[in-house]
């Protein structure tokens, strides 16, 4: 809850709030003048000693409606705190309105005999007007506030969803390129070398971008092609990554680091289980505003996996609905000895 | 020392492999007899050379490393290695089990052989807390069933199980292509197949559900069902309950 007083907080309100009182004064000076022949210059000073007067006075009582506001207080305090506040301010403006009326107005004995009493009752109906008015802001803030804390914790929730989502680098894919390496520094010092580089640019690459990003096709193929080097590395003549990209295509946007769970399958389901040669193949072709990638790797089909896949392929589809926001953008097929994945990712 | 520890490596990865050797140059006491890619080789190597030691990784092709354990007829020492596997770890540190985590150093391997070494002196070998171990591992129910039929390693999927029958310390395990011997008890394949899916009904038996065709009474208080390759198999009380829940009637 804050008190800032909204007419400091939303300066236009303030503006509105005295264009409105203005105008109010300007009609009810020259109504009566016209329609009652009330001299303009006695209307404007019966007009500035009482309603322009509360316009002023007022004012604190958005502080009244935020002490006891009405979610947070009983009815019966509500009503007292407003009766006694209503009956302080009123007696104020009273006494500085008569004293203002005593200065300037040129009838003020004739004036006061009715013009006191109505008034007290005036004062009372703008001081009902002014709560409910106030009440009005107040809770229209409180709407407002509600709203933007919605979009806040959706966006934090949509946020927290793509980062469970995104794929993060698997622990053993990780040790066990170290576990290589560290034999290639007995072995081939070189490799090694290259291979730290490849592990390097890659989980760079992983680790700089945020959930929402993202990237041009040419640096997603690339940063995947260290990753794919570095279970060549591994896996030998066994993997076989292939590229077929047109040109056009290299220029278009996706999400980081949504390729990378499509090849770490193809090797997990295919590479890894075989004992021929797996080719891995990427295609990508833009059509109008569609980048079409098909990710393709032949495996062995008597092969029974254990269960658990499927995470990963779940995963890239609720992320691409999350950023895309349509559920199907992504096409998995199993024919037999072949597992083709492809994706829509629309460009615009 | 004379009595060098015969090893044998199982590794999928030929740069692991290759590793391990370079280590082992550096070991008096243990002799390197040959090395395989995968469990299906490493079975028939292990039954055929009988090593004392085996440097096993647990993530291969085809069949685990600890699937390869239930497989083996001559069970030698076992040192695993393994890349990462949280639940492997817990199960080792659990178990007293002795395990290598990739990358590990020459001080660390070298550690390890020391152990096992002082362990097979001692006469106290660890095979029975290593076949345990794979029984803690499987996360979940089981997928596959590895059996060993003579020299051929079948990998069963459990859909393709009908029934499994005990059978005195071993289980017959029946499918669509034939029978398989397991050497497990009908204790354990009850833990874990899942039960929605398979149900023990009988001291001696546990059904694929979906396989059951008919449950016919044949005196009061006793029942049989029959499947749908026409095999009947004896319910008892408990299990004619549980047959009640499962398929609600």
């Amino acid at each position: 809850m804050y008190l800032n007083h909204p007419f400091i907080s939303k300066p236009r309100l303030a503006f509105f709030y005295i264009f409105v009182w203005v105008v109010i004064m300007a009609g009810n000076v020259l109504l009566r003048w016209v329609a009652y022949g009330v001299n303009p210059g006695v209307a404007s000073v019966e007009f500035f000693a009482f309603p322009f007067m509360f316009s002023i006075i007022g004012i604190p009582i958005w502080y009244v409606i935020k002490y006891s506001t009405i979610e947070n207080n009983s009815v019966g305090r509500i009503i007292t705190s407003h009766i006694m506040a209503a009956t302080i301010i009123v007696l104020i403006w009273l006494y500085l309105g008569v004293v203002i009326m005593k200065l300037l107005h040129p009838e003020f004995d004739e004036w006061s005999e009715t013009g006191i009493p109505a008034n007290v009752f005036f004062g009372y109906m703008l001081y009902l007007v002014y709560v409910l008015f106030f009440y009005a802001v107040n809770y229209y803030q409180g709407f407002r506030e509600k709203v933007i804390n919605e979009s806040r914790l959706k966006s934090l929730v949509k946020e927290a969803e793509l980062h469970a989502l995104k794929s993060q680098i698997n622990p053993h894919f990780l040790f066990n390129s170290l576990n290589s390496i560290s034999s290639l520094t007995i072995s081939d010092p070189g490799k090694a070398h290259e291979m730290v580089i490849n592990l390097s640019s890659y989980m760079r690459y992983s680790f700089k971008h945020f959930q929402t990003d993202k990237v041009t096709l040419r640096e997603e193929i690339k940063n995947n092609q260290y990753y794919l080097q570095i279970e060549k590395v591994r896996f030998g003549e066994k993997l076989n990554a292939l590229f077929d990209v047109d040109e056009s295509c290299f220029d278009a946007t996706i999400p980081n680091m949504i390729l990378q769970p499509l090849y770490e399958n193809a090797i997990k389901y295919g590479v890894y289980e075989a004992a021929e040669p797996v080719d891995i193949v990427t295609r990508a072709t833009c059509i109008d505003d569609l980048l079409e990638i098909t990710i393709t790797n032949n495996y062995d089909p008597n092969v029974i996996a254990k269960k658990g896949e499927g995470i990963g392929l779940r995963n890239i589809r609720d992320r691409l609905q999350i950023i895309y926001g349509n559920p199907s953008l992504m096409k998995v097929e199993d024919k037999r000895d072949k597992f083709v994945v492809t994706l829509f990712v629309p460009q615009n | 020392m004379e009595d060098k520890l015969k090893t044998i490596i199982i590794d999928d990865e030929l740069l692991a492999r290759n590793l391990i050797k370079s280590y082992m140059q550096g070991a008096d006491n243990v002799e390197l007899v040959g090395e395989c890619e995968n469990g299906f080789e490493g079975v028939k190597m292990i039954n055929e050379l009988k090593p004392d030691l085996i440097i096993l990784d647990i993530q291969m092709p085809k069949i685990t490393g600890l699937e390869m354990l239930e497989l083996l007829d001559h069970k030698p020492e076992v040192i695993f290695s393994t890349a990462y596997d949280q639940y492997a770890i817990k199960a080792f540190e659990h178990n007293a089990i002795d395990y290598l985590l990739k990358p590990f150093s020459r001080e660390r391997f070298l550690e390890a052989i020391k152990k096992v070494s002082e362990r097979i002196i001692k006469g106290d070998f660890n095979s029975e807390s290593t076949s345990k171990l794979s029984e803690e591992l499987r996360g979940g129910f089981l997928d596959r069933i590895v059996v060993k039929d003579r020299s051929k390693i079948h990998i069963i999927p459990v859909d393709q199980v009908i029934y499994i029958e005990a059978m005195d310390d071993y289980v017959l395990i029946h499918t669509d292509e034939g029978r398989f011997v397991k050497q497990k008890r009908m204790r354990y394949l009850e833990e874990v197949l899942n039960p929605s899916e398979f149900v023990r009904i009988h001291r001696s038996s546990i059904v694929k559900v979906n396989e059951i065709k008919e449950l016919q009474q044949y005196e009061k208080e006793s029942y049989v069902v029959i499947l749908n390759n026409k095999t009947k198999l004896k319910v008892s009380k408990s299990g004619y309950k549980k047959l009640k829940e499962i398929l609600n009637f």
